[in-house]
């Protein structure tokens, strides 16, 4: 194999992937869009965005911290995240996972999904009255 | 590191980094856990407790692991996938700017893929249609077709009579049903009268082919009566056309030849028995001449093997049988039997030599365009050395270089496959009009995908592989070399690779050779076909053929009124110059054979007798035709009296019934002696000409006057002073109006177009092989032009050098038209050989013509020889023109 350097990966088939605005799995929309925003500082492991998911909500998303790793692989897989190995201090391999410029501006369209749909939702729910 | 996510470096080092997916995640959620740990008991917990509240939050890890792993191997796939497509995409590029650098040698290679596709897909397809694919019925190979053959005269297919098949049906122990048919016709005279043509079926027939009728029912046994058989079944096409498609219409009556018909049914569509039939009558056993067993006047039976019977069996079994009728009515039967074969030979049989002569030429045409496609490209290759060896040393890999010109040569292949295709549909749409008439129904003849894979599998094959040789060769070659050596920038030395392409073109031209003698043997053929001299006029006559009904012309007079009315009407016609009239004309197939008796003669054991061709005409027949008398008297209109009859016979009939007598005066008759018929008197002799369908010869043939013997039928011959008769045809139509607007005229056609049609074969035969040895020899030019323009390219230095040592313009030329003279006459003489040797192979499809006729040989060689000097005048021209100094510069 040799590469010309403008090879590009040509994605084969997007059954089961969902359209960038839809939000279907409330909880799994929720996940990925905290995953982008936990990687939106810069590369860290599956345990740094664990822990800040926790730290940012006061641990009222109390999902299995597990279900965080098919999350970022899915992620990747969507070419939103790319990950690359590591050795961390104690020797052991780690894997990094950082954005990408796709990532980026998907956080930033999800992002406003979710302001929008937050805003309906605390609208509705705030209504003084049953209107006429 | 570049920061684009495109950038196949991170693919590449994620790949290397990599331990495969399980591993990976593994190892991620190891991590994980130890760092949770690691935070425990820092927080000052035991770190086996520690572990155990790691792993509780972190949920289920076989879980987890399993779907990450799944996501992980899903993207892996898609990765290769994408890669894959990437790098064909990108080669697919390289190539066609490769491929748009030289177009000549793209659009050459791309249209000799294209011809060899075209032709041998074109050609499969019928073969398959034709000879291959089981005719459309239910176990279509258990169907025979039953004929009579007298054995001692070697008559074949000979239509049948009643009381024979009645016999074989009953006594046959092979097949499990047989049915008859007879052609028939109607006039359809409610509404506009319309002549359509149909048969005459027994009840058993359709139901033994396996074919039900699409509406309504098929005929009853007790429908095979006179007084029943008023019911009719109709075409779809029929049905569609004349009745609007309403299924109303069965159980109605429609008005046939006059009569009310019942519509019994509708057949399905595109069933048209027996090969255009448009509607079907029950055989009515109880109708007129069913009686004589030697009445061999019907067309014939079709029956359905048993099962495991074999054709073999039946033909044994049928044969016994008709040895009984021989010995209990020798009368009738003396000499004949029943003639079995299947229904495809039956129906498709004749067909069968030429599709085969046409399988060898379309094989020989798709091997040199093979042949063509190879030497192509491994001229390309050659001249691609230099490129390749500059690319090998700059760090392409074998692989890489295999791979590109792999790809271009599929490319190539590719683009000359599609456009073959369209040729082969485009052939096969052009070979429907092959047939006059239409393809018939029962076969079904469209693209064949199985022809086009196959052939153009094999040309795919060659340009590949051919394509691909240079790269593989790439590492038997010293590089250094490659590029130092002057040979090499031209485009090689290759003296090896140079003999294999000539013994390339001379094989082409051997090749093209034998079909261009093939091709002129059978266009000589069918010119001699057309230049027979038929014995009649065959320019601006026009013919019509009309059928009484049973309804208003029972009584002889009415209908010798009816013609004579008619003909009177149509002599009146502007443009008009003759009418007479016969039974059936030349090349129409008409033909009554009736065995005569000599007065004052013995009478021969059967089937040793006289036969001879029937005619009843109406006098101005032969003047019509432009036949002359060549001794004695012509009919008269006068020549009425039905007690003293009179007839006309031809030259053969005089010659062979009275070798040295004067045939004039002679009395015969078509009954035995003591018959109580008149004897018929002959009053004079017409020149021979040619009634039947060529080759078959004339035979004896007597003409009795129409008044002396009224028919039903009559085919008007009308002598016309125009160069186009059907003009004629409205006013024509007109007067048999005026006579009875319930009569319809059919086969309406010029007497030239009849002769024409029925040389249909020959004349599809001989333009098929004309245009294979066309394309073979366009083809096998192509070739030597190339191989020869490439060889002056390569010695341009040489060819300077000798200029400058003092060579003359002739002796370049010399040089030139040596080297491909030398080819030529090697082809020449290989062909002519092989041809003298395959030409036998066209044995039957010659006509006048033997297979060593010199002509055609002369005339081949001919051909091909004035088209190898043309195409190496190109590259003679070239090197003549070359200037010493500068292919002296050439390093």
């Amino acid at each position: 194999m040799h590469f010309d350097g403008r090879r590009r990966i040509v994605p084969i088939g997007t059954k089961g992937e969902r359209p960038l605005t839809a939000s279907i799995d409330i909880l799994r929309g929720t996940l990925d869009v905290l995953v982008l925003k936990a990687l939106s500082w810069g590369p860290s492991h599956g345990y740094d965005v664990a822990t800040w998911i926790e730290r940012a909500t006061g641990d009222v998303l109390s999902v299995g911290e597990g279900t965080l790793y098919p999350a970022l692989h899915r992620l990747r897989s969507k070419g939103w995240v790319r990950s690359s190995w590591g050795v961390s201090d104690n020797g052991r391999r780690a894997c990094y996972y950082e954005l990408t410029a796709t990532g980026r501006a998907q956080l930033r369209v999800e992002k406003a999904n979710w302001t929008r749909y937050a805003t309906a939702v605390f609208a509705a729910l705030a209504a003084p009255a049953k209107p006429a | 590191m570049p920061r684009d996510d495109r950038s196949p470096k991170r693919g590449l080092r994620a790949r290397l980094m990599s331990r495969g997916p399980e591993r990976d995640v593994d190892d991620e959620i190891e991590y994980h856990l130890q760092r949770r740990i690691a935070e425990y008991v820092a927080q000052g917990m035991d770190p086996a407790v520690a572990r155990e509240r790691a792993m509780h939050r972190f949920g289920h890890v076989p879980g987890v692991r399993a779907e990450a792993v799944r996501v992980e191997r899903a993207l892996a796939r898609r990765e290769r996938a994408g890669e894959f497509l990437g790098a064909a995409v990108r080669d697919a590029r390289v190539a066609m700017r490769s491929i748009r650098k030289s177009p000549g040698f793209a659009l050459t290679a791309t249209i000799c893929i294209a011809l060899g596709v075209g032709v041998t897909t074109m050609i499969l397809s019928a073969v398959d249609a034709i000879l291959v694919k089981p005719l459309p019925y239910p176990n279509a190979n258990q169907l025979v077709s039953v004929y009579a053959q007298d054995v001692p005269r070697g008559w074949h297919g000979v239509n049948i009579s009643y009381k024979d098949y009645v016999s074989w049906r009953d006594d046959n122990r092979t097949l499990s049903a047989l049915g008859m048919w007879t052609w028939s016709t109607t006039t359809i005279t409610d509404g506009e009268s319309e002549r359509v043509a149909g048969a005459a079926v027994t009840a058993n027939l359709f139901a033994l082919l396996g074919v039900r009728p699409m509406l309504g029912r098929g005929f009853r046994p007790e429908e095979e009566r006179l007084a029943a058989s008023d019911v009719v079944l109709l075409s779809y096409g029929l049905w569609r056309r004349r009745y609007g498609g309403d299924s109303a219409i069965v159980g109605r009556t429609i008005s046939m030849d006059g009569r009310p018909q019942l519509v019994a049914g509708v057949m399905p569509p595109g069933f048209n028995f027996p090969d255009r039939g448009q509607y079907w009558m029950p055989f009515a056993t109880d109708g007129p001449a069913r009686e004589g067993r030697d009445n061999r006047g019907y067309a014939g039976a079709i029956g359905r093997l048993r099962p495991g019977v074999t054709l073999e069996q039946a033909k044994a079994d049928l044969a016994r049988v008709s040895t009984q009728l021989q010995q209990e009515f020798p009368n009738e039967n003396t000499g004949w039997s029943a003639e079995v074969m299947t229904l495809r030979h039956d129906l498709t049989g004749d067909l069968r030599q030429p599709m085969l002569v046409f399988l060898g030429a379309v094989a020989f045409v798709l091997l040199i365009a093979c042949a063509n496609v190879a030497n192509l490209t491994l001229v390309r290759g050659l001249s691609r050395r230099r490129e390749i060896a500059v690319r090998s040393a700059l760090g392409a890999a074998r692989g890489d270089l295999v791979r590109q010109l792999f790809t271009e040569s599929l490319l190539i292949a590719g683009l000359g496959g599609v456009a073959g295709a369209v040729a082969g549909a485009f052939g096969v749409r052009l070979a429907h009009f092959a047939f006059p008439g239409g393809v018939p129904f029962y076969l079904d003849f469209g693209v064949d995908a199985r022809a086009l894979a196959a052939s153009a599998l094999v040309i795919v094959v060659t340009a590949v592989l051919c394509g691909v040789l240079p790269a593989l060769r790439v590492t038997k070659l010293d590089v250094n070399r490659a590029l130092r050596d002057e040979r090499a920038a031209t485009g090689g030395s290759g003296g090896r690779h140079m003999s294999g392409r000539s013994v390339l073109v001379v094989a082409e031209l051997a090749i093209s050779t034998v079909l261009m003698i093939g091709g002129a043997l059978l266009v000589r053929s069918y010119r001699a076909y057309t230049h027979t001299d038929m014995g009649f006029d065959r320019e601006g006559i026009l013919t019509a053929r009309v059928t009484l009904p049973d309804q208003g012309y029972n009584a002889t007079e009415r209908r010798i009124a009816l013609y004579s009315d008619l003909e009177a009407r149509v002599r009146a016609i502007p443009g008009v110059k003759l009418v007479g009239s016969a039974q059936g004309i030349p090349f129409s197939g008409w033909d009554v054979q009736a065995t005569a008796t000599f007065a004052g003669r013995p009478v021969p054991p059967p089937n040793e007798g006289f036969d001879s061709h029937f005619q009843v005409v109406f006098p101005d027949y032969f003047p019509a035709m432009g036949i002359p008398l060549v001794r004695g008297r012509p009919l008269l209109a006068t020549d009425r009296d039905t007690l003293a009859p009179v007839a006309v016979v031809n030259e053969t009939f005089a010659r062979r019934a009275y070798p040295n007598e004067d045939p004039i005066g002679k009395r015969v008759k078509f009954a035995p002696p003591n018959d109580p018929a008149p004897w018929i008197t002959i009053v004079g002799v017409v020149r021979d000409f040619r009634h039947y369908r060529l080759p078959q010869p004339m035979g004896p043939a007597l003409y009795m006057p129409y008044a002396q013997s009224p028919g039903r039928t009559q085919t008007l011959v009308i002598r016309t002073g125009l160069t186009d008769p059907y003009v004629l045809v409205p006013s024509v139509r007109a007067a048999l109006h005026e006579v009875d607007p319930k009569l319809a005229f059919y086969e309406v056609k010029t007497i030239d177009d009849a002769v024409s049609e029925s040389l249909w074969r020959q004349r599809v035969q001989s333009r098929v092989l004309a245009v294979f040895a066309a394309l073979a020899l366009l083809l096998a030019a192509v070739g030597l032009y190339g191989l020869v323009s490439y060889s002056v390219l390569q010695r341009t230095r040489e060819i300077g050098l000798r200029v400058a040592l003092g060579a003359q313009r002739s002796d370049v030329l010399a040089m030139v038209y040596g080297q491909g003279g030398r080819l030529v006459v090697a082809g020449l003489a290989i062909g002519l050989a092989l041809g003298a040797l395959l030409s036998r192979t066209l044995g039957s499809l010659l006509y006048e013509i033997a297979p060593t006729d010199l002509a055609s040989y002369a005339l081949a060689g001919g051909v091909i020889a004035a088209i190898a000097l043309g195409a190496l005048y190109v590259p003679a021209r070239r090197a003549v023109s070359v200037d010493p100094l500068r292919a002296m510069r050439i390093e």
